[in-house]
């Protein structure tokens, strides 16, 4: 008896893969948001506050852009649904002479499911409770706070720049035709990179690592 | 004989080459680099006390010539990951070549390592090797170590092409050689939209918004910042300040102005009023009708008369001396923003764009309209002698136009003698010089706060200069090559400009609390007079009348004896109303 109820507990608050796939996506477009902006790739007023996560996250206006981003995402939404996706690069590049400058890394691995079939008497023996809404949150806030604090240590760019989304996908991917293109991997030469490892957060399904790779020259 | 550190750079770099096959084995992103400053942490390096061996091994010299000559094999060694327990089997010497290989599912075809080397040191590497009973070859064996057959085989095949194949080649050459290359890097066929170039309605916003984040020239923000120069000292604090409330803080309007019979007359929303400079005496003159405001002021050139511009359109004629509205010319269909006067004509400019001269003499006073500007029309004056007449607009235009009336009739439309297109902001600021009649300043608004000066009868621009805020009004010194200039946020200050030079010679600073919206000279030429939306007039000592010498030229005031000045009545606020 106390284990149905548990049982429907959980249920209630287990992630699936597709609410995962959407979480995760979400929190690509407010990273990716709060890179541009912080990176000032694009100009400051294009942005506006929302409210997410508990906190504010600065989204740009600029139409082409939100369209464009929520092109990019949706399709990555796919992949992340069929889990043919594994990293996510933002890479922020000299607009003058296309040389990558900084590389923001995010790996998709998916969580291994717990051992314990589904249904199975012994709730013991599966340790894994879902992971409540509330504490995802809390992750993802910390990763943006922290991707916002890199702007301090991160050089100052002093070019105009651009970025490029790079999707990494495994060989057996649904690829729409056209609309995506093997592309050079933007990589910084190691001798002149610098790379710092970020907060992670996870989802009952997948869990996301970021990093930040910079080009740094003495 | 130890060159001290570039050699020990190489054999680091060296040494992290070995990585490179890693690069497949991981997200051939990743970029790692040994932090400069800090040795890594290998053990031969401690262990080998015999660094100079560095500089006599072959490859370690002729390394550092090729590198450059392989940038992609550059970018590639920057993706190294080097994951823990692939540094510790560095460090340990030996790598199992299983557990490389079990990293080595990622092949992407990005990576293309530069051709002879690499064959090179995969056949080279095991001969040194066997030479090697030396503690220096511990080196070499390190770089065995990681040079895996199979990795090379790769390479090899790979490294024919030094080109960065293109993804159809990277693809038949992965079948070819059954390599599998099962990951993609994607990017989105498109390049993300340009810094804001696609929205324009979000550039013009910025454009518009960005005077209001104008920085202050000038670090201090004292209230009574002020910059003179070593050969001209002026007043910093005003003569006198009159209090104004209800002055109706519109850029467009024109609500001061000063008659050669020493009066100041002010137009406090519905209603104006005269300050007698001579007696500090305020007296109401009127009020304009129920529900509209007086949206411009200007006295006529023998100072009996006063033009009164109305919201409504209406222009009004008051006689000063008596207090009597005279007459009502009505007609316009928007706000008389400006005035001028030449004798009997009255200019008035309107709203909708039209300048209508009135002869106040007539009836019928509409003799002649000049249709030039598509905006309001908010800068108007006569040249002295009547013969031309500058106007500014909201639409960014200044135009001269023939003074001559001629036998026109109602509607008919004059034609401007020239047309300026340089402003980029609304002109108010219009001033014609009076000791050389030729010349015409105008100044812009917030997004050009520049000056101009023209020459009238060629209709050549003779100077130019940049301002650091918006040009609320202009006016030439009477006896000095000056010009005075009034301006908006954020220095709220009065400059005073010399001419030809266009140098800074003096400027307030914060001049008022709010932007200076408008400003008049006094009949003598020395104190100006200036009015702001914190609903003060402040007089302002600018430039000396010389007693001897300018008395002559000095324009024929009623009194002589004032001079024209102020009367000092009393230092301090006093009340208009």
């Amino acid at each position: 008896m106390a284990t149905k109820q548990a049982g429907k507990q959980a249920n209630k608050q287990a992630i699936t893969l597709k609410g995962s796939a959407v979480l995760v996506t979400e929190f690509f477009k407010y990273a990716v948001n709060t890179i541009l902006f912080q990176r000032e790739v694009y100009p400051s007023d294009d942005f506006h506050m929302v409210k997410k996560y508990g906190q504010t996250v600065l989204v740009t206006q600029d139409l082409a852009l939100e369209n464009y981003l929520e092109r990019i995402l949706s399709q990555m939404q796919k992949w992340i649904l069929t889990g043919s996706v594994n990293q996510l690069v933002v890479a922020i590049i000299s607009k003058d002479t296309r040389i990558p400058l900084e590389r923001w890394v995010f790996d998709i691995m998916l969580v291994e499911p717990p051992a314990g079939v589904e249904g199975s008497e012994d709730s013991n023996n599966a340790p894994r409770q879902p992971k409540p809404e509330a504490e995802i949150q809390s992750e993802i806030r910390a990763i943006l706070k922290q991707i916002i604090s890199m702007v301090t240590y991160l050089p100052v760019i002093h070019e105009p720049t651009v970025f490029n989304i790079l999707a990494y996908t495994s060989e057996s991917a649904d690829v729409p035709v056209g609309e995506w293109v093997d592309t050079d991997p933007l990589a910084i030469e190691a001798s002149k990179s610098q790379q710092v490892k970020m907060r992670s957060f996870s989802t009952d399904v997948h869990r996301i690592e970021a990093m930040v790779a910079y080009r740094y020259e003495e | 004989m130890n060159h001290p550190k570039t050699p020990r750079q190489r054999a680091r770099s060296e040494a992290k080459t070995p990585l490179t096959p890693s690069v497949i084995t991981g997200l051939n992103n990743v970029s790692l680099a040994p932090s400069p400053t800090k040795p890594t942490s290998r053990p031969f390096k401690g262990r080998a006390p015999t660094a100079p061996g560095d500089l006599t091994n072959p490859f370690l010299a002729t390394r550092p010539k090729s590198r450059p000559s392989s940038p992609v094999k550059r970018i590639a060694s920057a993706g190294i990951p080097s994951s823990d327990s692939f540094r510790s089997q560095t460090t340990g010497g030996v790598i199992r070549k299983g557990g490389v290989e079990s990293r080595l599912e990622v092949v992407t075809h990005d990576y293309v390592p530069p051709p002879k080397h690499e064959v090179k040191r995969s056949k080279s590497t095991p001969a040194v090797n066997r030479v090697g009973a030396d503690k220096r070859d511990r080196f070499i064996t390190n770089r065995e170590s990681t040079d895996i057959a199979a990795v090379a085989a790769t390479l090899d095949q790979l490294s024919l092409n030094p080109q960065p194949p293109s993804p159809t080649h990277a693809a038949r050459l992965a079948a070819a050689t059954g390599v599998p290359v099962n990951r993609r890097i994607l990017g989105y066929h498109e390049a993300p939209p340009a810094a804001s170039s696609s929205d324009t309605t979000l550039a013009q916003q910025r454009e518009f918004a960005k005077p209001l984040y104008a920085q202050r020239p000038g670090a201090l923000s004292t209230s009574t910042g002020a910059t003179t120069n070593k050969t001209r000292k002026i007043a910093t604090q005003p003569e006198r300040v009159l209090d104004a409330p209800g002055m109706v803080d519109d850029f467009y309007l024109n609500l001061l102005s000063w008659s050669c019979q020493n009066a100041v007359a002010v137009a406090l929303e519905s209603s104006t009023y005269i300050w007698k400079a001579d007696t500090g005496s305020v007296a109401q003159l009127g009020e304009c009708p129920e529900g509209t405001y007086v949206s411009s002021v200007d006295f006529s050139n023998d100072g009996a008369f006063l033009g009164v511009g109305v919201g409504n359109g209406d222009v009004e004629l008051w006689d000063v001396e008596s207090g009597q509205k005279l007459r009502t010319m009505s007609g316009h269909q928007g706000q008389i923003a400006t005035l001028s006067w030449h004798q009997h004509i009255l200019s008035s400019g309107c709203g909708d764009g039209s300048i209508w001269h009135h002869d106040v003499r007539i009836p019928r006073h509409k003799v002649m309209e000049l249709l030039g500007h598509t905006g309001e029309v908010c800068g108007l004056k006569w040249r002295s002698d009547g013969e031309l007449l500058a106007s500014g607009g909201n639409d960014n235009v200044v135009n001269i136009w023939d003074g001559r009336l001629g036998d026109v009739g109602e509607g008919a439309r004059g034609t401007a003698k020239w047309v300026k297109r340089n402003h980029t902001a609304a002109v108010k600021a219009v001033a014609w010089c009076p000791w050389q009649p030729s010349l015409l300043a105008t100044g812009g608004g917030t997004n050009d706060a520049t000056i101009n000066v023209w020459n009238s009868t060629t209709g050549a621009r003779i100077h130019t200069l940049r301002t650091p805020s918006q040009i609320t009004s202009i006016q030439w010194a009477v006896q000095q090559k000056e010009i005075l200039t009034t301006h908006g946020y954020p220095t709220n200050s009065v400059m005073i400009h010399a001419y030809p030079s266009m140098e800074r010679v003096a400027e307030i600073r914060d001049a008022h609390d709010s932007r200076v919206l408008f400003s008049c000279i006094s009949p003598a030429g020395d104190v100006v007079c200036t009015g702001a939306g914190d609903e003060n007039l402040k007089f302002w000592r600018i430039w000396d009348v010389a007693s001897e010498t300018t008395k002559k030229k000095k324009p024929p005031t009623t009194r002589e004896t004032t001079g024209g000045r102020v009367n000092s009545t009393k230092e301090g606020i006093l009340r208009i109303r």
